[in-house]
C-alpha cells in the first residue's frame, strides 16, 4: 500500500484544552492566537502566514507578523487554512431531526392539509438547540445558519432565524431574519395549479399585508376577504416594509423576471433560492441587487423550469456580479450542511473563482441577513466565527481541525463520533457493545 | 439426441397462452415463422433450474414441448467504432489494487490489450496515442444503484416509472421495461465517468422486481443499452418502506410482516422451482427416447404453467439472479442473512447499508457486499446511525466488499468524490486506504456484485476497454473526467461537444443552444 500523506492531525490541539460549550457565553477575558495559517479573510485578502488574535469572542488583530499576546492560548496553524466559519444561508437545522418522522420534523412541509397559517410561523418557536444535526454539522465547520421552515400549503413558509451552531441556550443570533416563499412550480401547486395563480396570489397577499400594516384597526373593522389569516398579514408587514428579506424558491427564467418586477413594484428585499435558470437573468439580477442561494450541482432538466440548469450557474452569476451562496438540495436541507464546502469546490471546478466560493460560504450569507458588520469575515471587530482546516476547505478529503463560534473553541464531538467509537472494534468484549462508548 | 423443429411464433404465445395454443402454432408450418434451426433439447436442464434450464427457450419441439424464453429481451448493444488507442504517461489505478505511475494502457478492438509501465507497453503502428502525463486513468465507474431511466429527467407523473407500488411482491416487474433511454441523466452520468450501471426498481415493495445492468451508451432502445450477458438482479427491501407503503393497504405493516412476506414467497418459489426441475428431468428423458422404439415417445411431458413472479424468485434460488437488498439497519441485515440461508440463496449486496459498520464482520464472513453512501443520513429513522467511516470500516474486514453507490441522478455524476470522502474518513481513524484501494469501491466491487467483473470493473488485459481519463487525482473535488471510453470507443470528451450526447428532450428547446448534453 502506498504511503499516504495525511496522518490524523488532531492530536496536540485537542488535548491541550477542551472548552465545553458553555451556553454560548464567552468565557471571561480569554485570548486566543491562531498563528501562521493561510488566512482567507473573505474580506479581499489571503494572508499566507497569517495570524488572528481573538479576545473575548471578537477578532482584535489580523495580520502577517503578529506576536501572540501574553497569556493567550496559542494555536499553531502552520500548514493549515483558516477561514471564517461556514454560514448556511438556508436550512432547516434545529427544526428537523428525521425528515420522514413527523414528530421529529418541524421544518415542514408535512403540516397536515388545510393548516391555515404560513407566513406567521416562526422558526424560533420550534428551534431545538440539542438536535444532533447541530453538533454533526458544527464538526464540519458550519458556525451559523438560517433555520427556516419550508412552505406547507401556503405560499409562505414562515420566518427563519439566524442561529449560531454552538448549541447553546441563547444561540439565536437574529430571529425573524427572513420570510420564506414558494413560487414557480411550487407556487403554482399552492395556488390553483398555475403560475398565474401564484403571482396573483402573491400580489394579493402583499397588498393585503400593506393594507393591514397601514392601519390594522381599520383593516380588521372592514373585515375583508377573510382569505388571509391576520397573523400571516401581520408577519408579512416586515416584508412589505422592505426590511425583512423574502427568500423565494424559484427556478425558471420567466418566474425570475416576474420576481424582479415584484421586487420593484413592492420595494421588497428579495433573495432567490434555487435559481436553476438564474444565470439567464444574471445581469438584471445583479442590477436589482438580488442574491441567489443555489445548489451548484443542479444540472438536470428535472422540470421544464429547469431546462437551463447548468453546473456553471454559480460561475456565470458571480461573473455578472450577482451575490451567491450555497444550500443543500431540498430534502437534505439540514443533515449535511457540512457538504456546502464540497458544493463550493464543485462550483470552483466549473469556473467560480476560489475567493468567490469562500465569500459564498461566509460573507455573502451574512450580508443577506444584514449581519455582515458583525459576521462573515475575518476582520477587526467581527465576531470570531473561525475554522481551522487541515487543508483546502473545499476539498472533499478535508475536515476542520478546530472551530470557533463567538470566539469559543467548540467541542467537535457528536453522535456520529460516539457511534464510531462504540463500533470501531467489533470483537466480543467482557460486556456487550452497549456498554461501550457514549460516555 | 432427437432433432426438433422449432418455431419462433411460439415465443409470442407461450407467455399468455396454454400449451394447446402453443401446439397449434408449432404445427402451423405455413405461418412462415419457422426458424428452421435444428437444435438439441436443453442439456442437463433439470440441474440448471427453471429459469436457466430454459436454454432453448421459447421454442417448441415437434411433439409439444414449449419452453419459457430465457432471454426474451436480449441485448442489442454493440460497441461503437474505436481506434487503436494508447493512453500513456498517466497515473493508472487499475481497480485491482494496483497503482502504476507513468503507466500506459492500450485499447484495441474494444478490449484492453496491454497495461503496465509506459516503458513496458509497445506502441503499435498506427495507434492513436494520448499523452496523459499528469492525468489519472481509472476503470469506468460503475454505479450499482441507480434509477436513471426509471425516475428520469424530467420527472413528472408521466415519467415516474420506478416503483410498482401496487403490491408488496412485484417480483414479476422488470426495471428495463420502465427505462426511458432518453433520460438526460445518462448523459450527465457519462460526464462523471459512469460506463456501466445497474438500474433497480424502487424500494416500496418486499420484492420490487428485476434490475437491469446497462452500458452507459445512448440508444433508441433499452435493449441497445443492456450489458450483454449480465445477470439479472432482484430488488428487495427491508424495513420502513414496505411497511409504510402497505401498512394501511393490507400489509405488511411491521418488520415481522416483512419477514413473513419474504418467507412465504420463497416457500412458494421453491415449490415452483421443483415443478420445473422435475419437468426438465422428464423432458430430457423424453427427448432421449427414440420414436421408433418407444411407445410413449410421442407424448411429451406437460410443462408447468409459467408465473412471472415465481420465475424470477426461482431464478434467485437457482443462483442465476442476484439479490440486491435495500437494508439500512444492522440487525435486519443479519436477519436477512438467516432468511437467505433458510431458503438457500445468496444476497449479493445490501444497498443503503447505513449500519453496515455495526455488522461488518458478519457481512465479510458471508461474502456479502455493502453498497453505501459516503455521508447521507437522517432522512428516516433507519438512516439515523450513519457514520462517515462506514465504507472504510466495511472495507477494513478481510474478504470485504465495500461499494459506494449513488441512488441519485446527481450523486452518480461524482461517485469519485463520494469515494474520496469515505476514504478520507478512513484515514482519520488510522486506516490505510490508498486511492488504488478505494477506486475498487466504485469499479471492481460493484462489478463483482453485479456479476460482470470478468468483463469490466478493472483495467486488465482482455477486459472491455471501459476507461476514464481524469484531469487529475479523481479523489479530488476539482477532478473532471476528460475522456470516457466504453468498449474502446470514445463516448465522451470534455473538450469536444461532438463527443457529448444530448438526449431528445433537450435538443431544439428554444434558448437552449448551449445547454443539454453530458458536460452540462
Amino acid at each position: 500500500m502506498n504511503a499516504i500523506n495525511h496522518k490524523p492531525i488532531f492530536a496536540a490541539v485537542f488535548s491541550v484544552f477542551s472548552l465545553t460549550v458553555a451556553d454560548n457565553a464567552v468565557a471571561q477575558t480569554s485570548t486566543t492566537a491562531i498563528m501562521n495559517g493561510e488566512v482567507h479573510t473573505a474580506a479581499g485578502d489571503v494572508i499566507k502566514n497569517g495570524d488572528v488574535i481573538i479576545r473575548d469572542g471578537v477578532i482584535v488583530q489580523v495580520g502577517g507578523d503578529l506576536i501572540a499576546p501574553t497569556g493567550a492560548t496559542v494555536i499553531d496553524a502552520s500548514g493549515k487554512v483558516v477561514t471564517p466559519g461556514i454560514f448556511a444561508p438556508l436550512s432547516s437545522i434545529g427544526l428537523l431531526e428525521i425528515s420522514l418522522d413527523e414528530e421529529a420534523n418541524d421544518a415542514g412541509p408535512n403540516r397536515g392539509e388545510g393548516f391555515p397559517l404560513g407566513a406567521a410561523l416562526d422558526a424560533v418557536d420550534a428551534y431545538r438547540r440539542t438536535s444532533t444535526l447541530i453538533a454533526i454539522n458544527r464538526a464540519g465547520g458550519v458556525t451559523r445558519a438560517l433555520a427556516a421552515p419550508s412552505p406547507g400549503d401556503s405560499l409562505f413558509g414562515g420566518r427563519g432565524a439566524v442561529i449560531d451552531m454552538s448549541g447553546g441556550v441563547s444561540s439565536v443570533t437574529k430571529p425573524r431574519a427572513a420570510q420564506i416563499a414558494m413560487m414557480g412550480s411550487g407556487g403554482a401547486e399552492r395556488a390553483g395549479g398555475t403560475r398565474m395563480g401564484a403571482w396573483a396570489f402573491m400580489r394579493e397577499y402583499l397588498d393585503e399585508a400593506r393594507s393591514y400594516a397601514a392601519n390594522p384597526n381599520t383593516y380588521i373593522r372592514r373585515n375583508r376577504e377573510e382569505r388571509f389569516a391576520l397573523s400571516d398579514l401581520k408577519a408579512l408587514g416586515a416584508v412589505v416594509s422592505g426590511g425583512q428579506p423574502l427568500i423565494v424558491h424559484i427556478n425558471g427564467e420567466a418566474d425570475i423576471r416576474n420576481l424582479i418586477r415584484l421586487k420593484t413594484d413592492y420595494s421588497l428585499r428579495v433573495i432567490i433560492a434555487g435559481g436553476s435558470e438564474a444565470w439567464r437573468v444574471a445581469e438584471p439580477l445583479a442590477a436589482a441587487n438580488i442574491a441567489v442561494i443555489l445548489d451548484p450541482m443542479v444540472n438536470l432538466p428535472s422540470q421544464f423550469e429547469d431546462l437551463g440548469a447548468t453546473l456553471e450557474n454559480a460561475a456565470r452569476l458571480n461573473a455578472a456580479g450577482v451575490k451567491i451562496a450555497f444550500y443543500n438540495p431540498p430534502g437534505f436541507g439540514a443533515h449535511n450542511l457540512r457538504l456546502l464546502t464540497q458544493q463550493a469546490g464543485n462550483a470552483v471546478a466549473e469556473g467560480l473563482p476560489y475567493d468567490a466560493a469562500i465569500a459564498a460560504l461566509t460573507i455573502n450569507p451574512a450580508e443577506m441577513f444584514g449581519l455582515d458588520r458583525q459576521l462573515g469575515s475575518i476582520e477587526l471587530g467581527k465576531v470570531a466565527d473561525i475554522v481551522i482546516w487541515e487543508g483546502d476547505p473545499l476539498e472533499v478529503t478535508t475536515v476542520p481541525q478546530a472551530v470557533f463560534i463567538n470566539g469559543v473553541r467548540q467541542d467537535l464531538d457528536n453522535r456520529q463520533a460516539a457511534l464510531l467509537s462504540r463500533y470501531r472494534d467489533l470483537s466480543r468484549g467482557a460486556l456487550p457493545l452497549a456498554y461501550r462508548g457514549g460516555e | 439426441m432427437r432433432k426438433l423443429r422449432w418455431t419462433a411464433l411460439a415465443v409470442l404465445l407461450v407467455g399468455a397462452c396454454s400449451q394447446e395454443a402453443a401446439d397449434k402454432a408449432a404445427d402451423d408450418g405455413a405461418t412462415g415463422d419457422t426458424v428452421g434451426a435444428e437444435t438439441a433439447a436443453p442439456q442437463n436442464a433439470a440441474a440448471q433450474g427453471a429459469a436457466k434450464g430454459a436454454d432453448d427457450s421459447g421454442k417448441k419441439g415437434a411433439k409439444g414441448a414449449v419452453h419459457p424464453p430465457l432471454d426474451p429481451y436480449p441485448s442489442t448493444y454493440e460497441p461503437y467504432a474505436s481506434d487503436v488507442t494508447l493512453i500513456t504517461g498517466a497515473t493508472i489505478l487499475t481497480g485491482a489494487g494496483e497503482r502504476i505511475d507513468n503507466g500506459s494502457i492500450l485499447l484495441e478492438g474494444g478490449k484492453i490489450t496491454a497495461i503496465g509501465a509506459a516503458s513496458a507497453v509497445d506502441v503499435p503502428a498506427g495507434a492513436n496515442t494520448i499523452d496523459a502525463a499528469g492525468k489519472w486513468v481509472t476503470p469506468g465507474v460503475i454505479d450499482i444503484h441507480s434509477h436513471l431511466g426509471d425516475y428520469p429527467s424530467p420527472l413528472t407523473n408521466s415519467t415516474s416509472d420506478g416503483n410498482e407500488a401496487t403490491a408488496p411482491n412485484t417480483a414479476h416487474v422488470w426495471a428495463e421495461h420502465s427505462v426511458w433511454p432518453q433520460d438526460a441523466g445518462f448523459t450527465r452520468a457519462l460526464a462523471g465517468g459512469i460506463t456501466s450501471l445497474q438500474v433497480l426498481p424502487g424500494s416500496a415493495n418486499l420484492f420490487g422486481g428485476r434490475s437491469v445492468v446497462l452500458k452507459n451508451v445512448p440508444s433508441r432502445t433499452v435493449q441497445g443499452m443492456k450489458f450483454p450477458g449480465a445477470p439479472y438482479g432482484l430488488k428487495m427491501a427491508c424495513g420502513e418502506n414496505p411497511k409504510r407503503v402497505y401498512g394501511d393497504k393490507g400489509g405488511p405493516g411491521t418488520r415481522m410482516g416483512n419477514v413473513a412476506g419474504y418467507r412465504a414467497a420463497w416457500i412458494e418459489a421453491a415449490g415452483y422451482k421443483k415443478q420445473w426441475d422435475d419437468y426438465w428431468k422428464s423432458y430430457e428423458a423424453w427427448a432421449e427416447k427414440d420414436d421408433a422404439k418407444d411407445e410413449d415417445a410421442k407424448e411429451a411431458p406437460d410443462a408447468p404453467s409459467r408465473d412471472l413472479k415465481l420465475e424470477t424468485l426461482a431464478g434467485v434460488l437457482g443462483g442465476d439472479i442476484r439479490v440486491n437488498m435495500h437494508c439500512y439497519r444492522a440487525d435486519e441485515m443479519v436477519q436477512v442473512l438467516d432468511i437467505a440461508r433458510e431458503f438457500g440463496y445468496k444476497v449479493s449486496a445490501f444497498h443503503h447499508a447505513i449500519e453496515a459498520y455495526k455488522v461488518a464482520d458478519y457481512l465479510a464472513e458471508n461474502g456479502v457486499c455493502a453498497a453505501m453512501w459516503a455521508d447521507w443520513w437522517g432522512f428516516k429513522l433507519e438512516a439515523y446511525d450513519a457514520v462517515s467511516e462506514n465504507a472504510a470500516l466495511v472495507d477494513a474486514q478481510a474478504n470485504s466488499c465495500a461499494i459506494i453507490h449513488s441512488d441519485s441522478a446527481t450523486g452518480i455524476q461524482r461517485l469519485n468524490q463520494e469515494a474520496a470522502k469515505a476514504m478520507a474518513a478512513g484515514w482519520r481513524i488510522g486506516l490505510e486506504i490508498a486511492p488504488e484501494d478505494a477506486i475498487a469501491w466504485i469499479t471492481a466491487n460493484p462489478a463483482k456484485s453485479m456479476g460482470v467483473l470478468d468483463q469490466t470493473g478493472t483495467l486488465e488485459a482482455g477486459k472491455m476497454a471501459d476507461v476514464v481519463i481524469w484531469n487529475g487525482n479523481p479523489f479530488s473535488v476539482y477532478a473532471k473526467a476528460e475522456q470516457v471510453f466504453i468498449d474502446g470507443a470514445l463516448m465522451y470528451d470534455r473538450s469536444d461537444p461532438k463527443r457529448s450526447p444530448r438526449m431528445d428532450f433537450e435538443i431544439g428547446q428554444q434558448n437552449n443552444d448551449n445547454t443539454g448534453g453530458a458536460g452540462q
